[in-house]
């Protein structure tokens, strides 16, 4: 019917219209001096990073900034009182410095912040008070100088505006919410996207911290901090392993074992602790996540002689003792490491904590060398006993 | 028809006209940030400017009022029709499947693209939703040529739904959590972060299809008789099969795509406006819907935001807590004029 | 065929592939009425349907006006032909006038607004089937005689020149049916609208029907006028009727005759022996009815229900031998029932029979 074809054309047409639409960058060029072509600017030298491999620094003239996130787009900081250059590519993201209110969902980064002393340029937050670990950003909470947003997916635009928000630092999570995205990209607010759970180094999630100081402008206190980690796991890196296979793991609601990819971070974190970690060879399964899900019987065959067990209580709670854990799955009972009381339990806070990767490396090779350490030599684990 | 009648057409237009410009007012005056009166008026009346406050009324505030009127009023509209079309007071809007088509094609989008690290723009998620909202209408106008009885095509969607729901579940075995985590909540539908561009789209596709519904009203009130006498009556009854599944469904289409399934608001909004109206003529019932569905998604939609702001309800759960008990004293009265 | 307003050729229906009734050739000339009889099941509504396009045809063509109905736009039919068929509708929120005022469809504009001249067309229809006051009622609330006539009301507001109605008569009580056929036997008078309807009520059938076509087992048996098919042994046939019978003279049922010697002898005529009859046949009592002329109105119920009847030709006074037969009968029977007070010169000799056993008259 011509009614009909005219009308599909017209829904077509529309359709096409909003593909059309494109997203903008915002260019303030507010600044004292005059604005600069981009292709002026050299590249004076990049940053130096020791365990990361999924950012990049370069140092341009005139005091800019260009940080490079695999997979994750190009951002210009560009400082105080500079213009910003003219020219720029269309993908590179423009983050003016000072940055006094940070709207951070990444809640991974609120360590470094910590360690940055710089809690207090964080205005916005993707969890409420109940949702965090960590006193400082509670207090913040609790005294109204951090505001609770709204979930990722939902979160509340005009209070981010109201509050002159000028960078958002969200996690991979905010690419299943694109329009969330768009959105605070229209209303002027330049979006970070972190991607430190994508580095397969711990120490190198660790090194995310330069990353923040370049926005801040901290990179020597980011340098020094760094580097006191370091001095502290010398020792520990440098030893011979000690032969003892551990596995990471969490029991799902439907039932799988959860356990980290071979070259996950975590798998690292216990071989430079000196483990060795099981299951081994686990990377079939080549996509982005760092996790798989094993059937219980592969876990079973893969791990019942391992030494140690460690269980990831972040995602659904810390069990406090062997009798929960058996609740979990009575198979477990049959594990050599349960049979030798080498069970332990991750604290809630670890994985906020990303500072804390060190003192974490350096907690497993406690209990891989001591057979009964004190519990204050050990921060992010406890041990699990029968009741 | 007397007089009497007129005045309360006259009288339900104008209130519905009223309410849709009273939660305009209103939801353009809610939100965290407060603004005053007098601040909004003139920035309306300036023009899109820098400052916050602008970005706040004309970027979020007022395409999300927009978006409300327009997806509130294809839903009710699109109810109405299929109300009238099965004779079936509890048809909605989704009764053919298309809503679990597009959630089967959203799926599989997060779950391929974002599985492989890939990201998606959220033009791609719309385009994905119509998409699969299109394959299940091209479905049910495939079956609908070869049945006889309407009803039929009530149980083919929903048995459009359940395979599409089956199919979703086992695209999701294969996904980890995080992939699929925003599928719940997409599939709640909302109307937060609709940008301009959508809006426009929106519009048009939605005034387009209501000006060939409004052209449709002739036969939609010969087929209030049944088909028979409908066709007796020189309806062409295979066109407008045709004609009233397609249009129906791109209304739906449309609202699942930019805003997900909401549901009860095509089921309930019917029911409202007839007793509204007391008739249900398609002259006055279309035009009618459509401001009745507007009215209730710029309430709901109030609600969902403000209630326990910063937290933002699903704009779902809303429709039903207020659609819900709508339905059922609907039904109650049914009951008891029948017996 | 050139003055038939409806006319189908060669006409085969059925539901889906299998063809019911084949090569059917039905003509429907204007100003008349044609009638479909026939058992529950030999496939009236079939054909009805057929012609009405809510089935499709398996083989033939009808004819609307002389031209092909399957060439014509669906504007073009509904102005010539309307329906009334037995499914009920539900309008939702429909006042009786709005249902009338959807016959009004093929002659309204775009979105189908009702102008001043149609809804005075509306009232004239619905005066004429007497339902003006029911106007502004909701039509879910009236009974079904009433919602009969709105949609009878509806189909002649349509103003065709072709009505089609299957079973129209099939809720109504005997006034509406009266009054209902009455206005369509109106319109087709004054109007000459051609009718094409199919009646369970035989009586009916016979005297409204201007030609009858009968439908049985999936085949037109016979077609023809009323006085060619209401033949009681006919009707018989046609029905498969094993109890009791159908009187084509009266156009009456009767029950199932009792069987067994007579224990009875009812003297009747002139319509008194009829309530007799039928209260002994009631209680099961088998008897023997005389003397009737064959022309009497007592007769052919009598033939259905007696045992036995002694008759005499019309017109003709009793004679000696029919007298002897009755008297006869009347011994062997136990008892004598006189229904008549009055005796004329030609049942003279019933006064006879009633004295040869002195019984008042009982019943």
């Amino acid at each position: 019917m011509m009614k009909r074809k005219r009308f599909l054309i017209f829904l077509i047409t529309g359709m096409l219209m909003t593909a059309a639409g494109g997203c903008s960058v915002d260019q303030k060029t507010a600044g004292d001096s005059l604005p600069e072509e981009w292709t002026d600017l050299t590249l004076e030298h990049s940053m130096k990073l020791l365990y990361a491999n999924q950012f990049s620094i370069d140092y341009y003239t005139g005091g800019f900034t260009m940080i490079k996130i695999n997979d994750g787009g190009c951002y210009l900081v560009v400082p105080e009182h500079e213009t910003v250059p003219q020219s720029l590519p269309s993908d590179v993201t423009v983050i003016r410095q000072p940055l006094q209110n940070i709207y951070l969902v990444a809640t991974s980064a609120m360590d470094l912040f910590r360690s940055l002393d710089s809690v207090d340029q964080i205005t916005l937050s993707g969890t409420d008070a109940s949702g965090w670990y960590m006193e400082e950003a509670k207090q913040a909470l609790a005294q109204g100088k951090m505001f609770y947003a709204g979930k990722y997916n939902a979160p509340d635009y005009e209070l981010i505006l109201s509050k002159s928000c000028d960078l958002a630092i969200e996690s991979t999570m905010i690419y299943h919410s694109p329009e969330v995205k768009e959105q605070l990209e229209t209303l002027g607010v330049p979006v970070l996207v972190e991607r430190s759970s994508y580095e397969n180094h711990p120490l190198g999630r660790m090194e995310w911290l330069k990353l923040y100081a370049v926005l801040l402008g901290k990179e020597e206190l980011a340098e020094t901090c760094f580097n006191q980690q370091m001095d502290r796991l010398e020792a520990v890196m440098n030893q011979k392993p000690t032969g003892k296979t551990v596995a990471f793991f969490y029991i799902s609601s439907n039932g799988y074992v959860n356990v980290r990819k071979s070259g996950d971070y975590v798998a690292k974190m216990i071989e430079l602790a000196g483990g060795t970690y099981v299951p081994q060879n686990l990377d079939e399964n080549a996509n982005a996540l760092s996790t798989m899900n094993l059937q219980l019987e592969a876990f079973y065959a893969a791990a019942r002689d391992a030494d140690y067990l460690i269980y990831n209580s972040t995602i659904d709670g810390e069990l406090n003792s062997l009798n929960e854990l058996l609740e979990k799955n009575g198979l477990l009972a049959d594990f050599k490491a349960v049979k030798e009381g080498h069970v332990w339990c991750t604290e809630k806070n670890l994985f906020q904590e990303t500072m804390g990767l060190g003192r974490m490396i350096l907690d497993i090779h406690e209990i891989l060398t001591v057979e009964e350490p004190d519990s204050s030599d050990v921060t992010y684990l406890h041990q699990l006993l029968w009741e | 028809m007397s007089k009497k009648t007129y005045t309360r057409y006259g009288i339900s237009f104008v209130t519905l006209i009223a309410l849709i410009c009273l939660l305009c007012l209103w939801n353009i005056n809610s939100g965290s940030v407060y603004l005053s009166v007098q601040e909004i008026g003139t920035i309306l009346f300036a023009g899109r400017g820098e400052d916050i406050a602008c970005h706040i009324v004309w970027d979020i505030r007022l395409p999300r009022i927009l978006a409300a009127v327009i997806l509130g009023g294809a839903l009710s509209v699109s109810g109405f029709l299929l109300q009238t079309f099965f004779a079936n007071p509890i048809a909605g809007p989704f009764v053919l499947g298309i809503s679990s088509g597009a959630k089967l094609v959203v799926a599989l989008t997060m779950v391929v693209l974002l599985g492989q690290g890939i990201a998606i723009s959220s033009v791609l998620l719309i385009l994905a939703a119509s998409a699969g909202a299109m394959i299940s209408m091209g479905f049910v106008l495939l079956i609908s040529s070869r049945v006889k009885q309407m009803s039929m095509l009530i149980i083919c969607g929903v048995m459009i739904g359940y395979i599409c729901s089956a199919v979703t579940d086992f695209i999701i075995t294969f996904a980890d959590d995080a992939n699929i985590v925003n599928l719940h909540n997409w599939s709640m539908g909302s109307f937060s972060g609709i940008a301009w561009d959508s809006i426009r789209v929106m519009a048009v596709v939605v005034f387009m299809t209501l000006l060939m519904v409004f052209l449709l009203a002739k036969p939609i009130s010969a087929y209030q008789l049944g088909e028979v006498y409908a066709q007796n009556m020189g309806v062409n009854i295979r066109r407008f099969r045709v004609a009233l599944i397609l249009l129906s469904s791109i209304l739906s289409a449309c609202v699942t795509a930019f805003a997900g399934p909401i549901s009860f608001v095509g089921i309930a909004v019917p029911h409202l406006m007839k007793s509204l109206f007391k008739t249900a003529k398609p002259i006055l019932m279309i035009p009618g819907c459509f401001l009745g569905g507007a009215v209730f998604c710029l309430f709901c939609d109030l609600i969902a935001r403000t209630v326990f702001a910063p937290r933002e309800l699903s704009i779902s759960s809303v429709t039903a807590v207020f659609g819900a008990p709508i339905v059922i004293c609907m039904m109650i009265r049914n009951r008891r004029s029948i017996s | 065929m050139n003055n038939d307003y409806i006319y189908t050729e060669n006409m085969t229906v059925g539901y889906g592939k299998t063809p019911l009734i084949k090569e059917i050739e039905i003509h429907v000339k204007r100003g008349e009425i044609v009638t479909l009889i026939g058992p529950n099941g030999a496939g009236k509504s079939t054909i009805l349907k057929s012609i009405i396009r809510q089935l499709d045809l398996l083989a033939g063509t009808v004819y609307l006006e002389g031209g092909p109905m399957s060439m014509m736009s669906e504007q073009q039919i509904a102005k010539r032909m309307s329906v009334l068929m037995t499914e009920r509708i539900h309008p939702e929120l429909m006042t009786c006038e709005d249902v009338v005022g959807t016959g009004r469809y093929p002659y309204t504009g775009r979105l189908g607004i009702l102008r001043k001249e149609d809804h005075k067309k509306v009232q004239e229809a619905l005066e004429l089937v007497q339902a003006g006051e029911l106007a502004s009622q909701d039509f879910m609330t009236v009974s079904d005689g009433q919602k009969q006539r709105i949609l009878l009301a509806r189909a002649i507001c349509q103003e065709p020149e072709a009505i089609v109605l299957d079973e129209p008569t099939s809720f109504l009580d005997i006034r509406h049916k009266l009054e209902l056929l009455t206005i369509l036997k109106n319109l087709v008078r004054e109007k000459k609208v051609a009718v094409l309807m199919s009646l369970h009520e035989l009586d009916l059938a016979q005297k409204l029907s201007d030609y009858i076509i009968c439908v049985k087992q999936n085949a037109i048996e016979r077609c023809g006028t009323p006085e060619e098919i209401f033949k009681s042994s006919y009707i018989a046939d046609l029905y498969g009727i094993t109890k009791g019978s159908y009187q084509a003279e009266l156009g009456c049922l009767e029950m199932v005759a009792v069987k067994g010697r007579p224990k009875v002898f009812v003297i009747g005529g002139n319509g008194s022996g009829i309530p007799v009859y039928r209260r002994l046949q009631r209680q099961g009592i088998p008897f023997a009815a005389g003397i009737l002329h064959e022309n009497d109105i007592d007769y052919p119920v009598a033939k259905a229900l007696a045992v036995e009847v002694v008759s005499e030709a019309p017109f003709e006074l009793i004679r000696e031998e029919t007298y002897e037969r009755a008297a006869a009968l009347l011994k062997t029977c136990g008892q004598v029932i006189c229904c008549l007070s009055e005796f004329g010169t030609l049942n003279e000799k019933n006064r006879l029979l009633s004295r040869l056993r002195t019984e008042p008259v009982q019943g």
